[in-house]
């Protein structure tokens, strides 16, 4: 079987949004929006290490800019095409700051007229990460289906299913017959949301999340997780006696957080989000994340 | 010819103000802590019905700007024909479900959207189908004689014709019967009236327009 390796297939992908960015204008009138998001976010365990002496804290800066052009085409239906920017910088491991580039085109179905009504959407999106450590840049490949419903102005429930795949360079073998494509990835998520008006510019939500799939796990290693990761490779990003393992695994996650209007086109945030993670063959580690964000729509 | 109606009907009534039958009432309204409330619609209904031969403007507008109605609350006279003017550079999809009046305009940006009639008294809920935080409501009045309060909570109703008149009020948040708020009054030319309400208001809750990148309601 040939090999399409990512720079060929994230090219081919990029073709076919430029037809789309540019055929669809041509059949239907375009309407720009223009998006703004930073964050500061704490993680306890970048390294989803199980062992103490592994697990690595760090705080992240971050910031996105989005592009998304929007195209009511028929009864219902409205095709989204966008862009987006991210930058995140790692405040100590400073070799996992990373740029993004993607784009995303989704079709969306509203069943009737108004805010209450049920809609689901089919989703792509394309991305490049580049990361200050070259050897974990990837191209990340996503496609979503959600479906929702706003009840009324106080609640609004939905549910999304991704299947995510991350692309990596493979790095040479460290161990004889075990991979070194370890930063490579797949993923099928699925999300349950709620959100709860409190007051006027004020609400709450909440999310269950479940994963199953590629975990990459970093640290100095154990006979046990040597024995179950299906590929492995060197991760100085972590500290030069450290090794990144791919493993298959669940996690199993909740978020929580509060969202703030301050006027009618900023957002703060502040969410914690809490992960357990089950890997076969062992290397059972948790994660929580408190993350600040701040968007802006224009 | 229809142009000619309004005009006419003005000179009656600057006719009228001037022969002295006009009055005014001074309305303010205030929620239960004293804070003055916006965008309510006072209404003053005559109790001899003569005096409500009176007319008003054939058309009026509801405008759509930063994705907005505004304003917020439009009263209108029953029969009114309301135009619903798009300033964004965007596209809009007006519609209301509510019963005085159901309608929903297609696609639109400028002012491409022929106007609706608004031919029953009541509330119209207006909202927009693509941007769901979008809402704004038409108040049809049943009366000639309304105004909408200002940021201050105030609102004069002009060229009353002397007389005994029915006074109401409606807001968009008030947790009471709009008909539990009637007040009784005498008003004349030679005296400005004045009345004040005190209502007890819900917070206004709207569809977040900012919903952050983990909401997929929008786009």
């Amino acid at each position: 079987m040939h090999y399409r390796g990512p720079s060929s297939t994230a090219t081919l992908i990029t073709c076919v949004y430029a037809i789309l960015a540019i055929g669809v204008p041509c059949a239907a009138r375009a309407d720009w929006n223009i998006a703004a998001e930073a964050h500061v976010t704490h993680d306890n365990n970048v390294g989803n290490a199980e062992s103490y002496s592994d697990i690595v804290s760090d705080s992240i800066v971050g910031a996105t800019l989005s592009v998304f052009d929007l195209f009511p085409i028929g009864e219902g239906y409205t095709l989204t095409v966008g862009a987006d920017l991210n930058g995140e910088h790692y405040n100590r491991l400073t070799g996992l700051s990373n740029a993004t580039a993607g784009s995303s085109v989704a079709l969306k179905k509203k069943w009737g007229l108004g805010a209450f009504v049920p809609w689901a959407r089919i989703g792509f999106s394309l991305a490049h990460s580049d990361y200050d450590d070259d050897y974990r840049n990837a191209t990340i490949y996503r496609g979503t289906l959600a479906a929702g419903r706003r009840l009324d102005e106080r609640w609004n429930l939905w549910a999304d299913y991704s299947f995510e795949r991350s692309n990596a360079a493979s790095q040479p073998e460290e161990v004889s017959g075990i991979s070194g494509d370890a930063f490579s990835e797949s993923s099928n998520n699925l999300g349950l949301h709620v959100e709860y008006s409190v007051y006027t510019n004020t609400y709450l939500n909440l999310a269950a999340l479940l994963r199953h799939g590629d975990i990459v796990s970093t640290g100095e290693g154990s006979y046990q997780i040597l024995d179950s990761a299906r590929a492995i490779a060197e991760d100085p990003a972590f500290g030069p006696e450290d090794y990144a393992y791919r493993l298959t695994g669940t996690t199993l996650g909740f978020k929580a957080g509060v969202n703030y209007s301050p006027t009618a086109h900023s957002l703060i945030g502040f969410d914690f989000r809490r992960f357990d993670t089950r890997a076969y063959g062992g290397n059972d580690y948790t994660k929580s994340i408190l993350e600040i964000t701040a968007d802006y729509a224009f | 010819m229809n142009k000619f109606i309004p005009a006419a009907v003005g000179i009656a009534l600057l006719l009228e103000a001037g022969a002295g039958h006009a009055a005014q009432l001074h309305v303010t309204v205030k929620d239960l802590r004293g804070k003055p409330l916006s965008n309510a619609v006072v209404l003053a209904t005559p109790v001899d019905s003569k005096a409500a031969a009176h007319a008003r403007g054939p058309a009026d507008a509801v405008d759509q700007v930063d994705k907005q109605f505004l304003p917020y609350v439009k009263a209108v006279y029953t029969g009114s024909k309301v135009w619903f003017p798009n300033n964004d550079n965007i596209r809009h999809q007006v519609y209301s479900f509510s019963q005085p009046k159901q309608f929903e305009l297609p696609l639109y940006a400028g002012t491409e959207a022929p106007p609706v009639l608004f031919d029953k008294p009541g509330v119209v809920v207006l909202g927009c189908n693509i941007h769901d935080w979008m809402v704004g409501y038409i108040y049809v009045s049943e009366t000639p004689f309304f105004a909408t309060t200002d940021a201050a909570g105030a609102a004069t109703l002009e060229d009353l014709p002397s007389g005994e008149y029915l006074v109401r009020v409606w807001h968009p948040g008030m947790q009471q019967a709009e008909q539990s708020t009637i007040k009784r009054l005498n008003v004349s030319a030679e005296e400005t009236a004045s009345v004040e309400w005190q209502l007890a208001v819900k917070p206004s809750l709207r569809v977040p327009r900012v919903s952050g990148a983990a909401n997929p309601g929008y786009p």
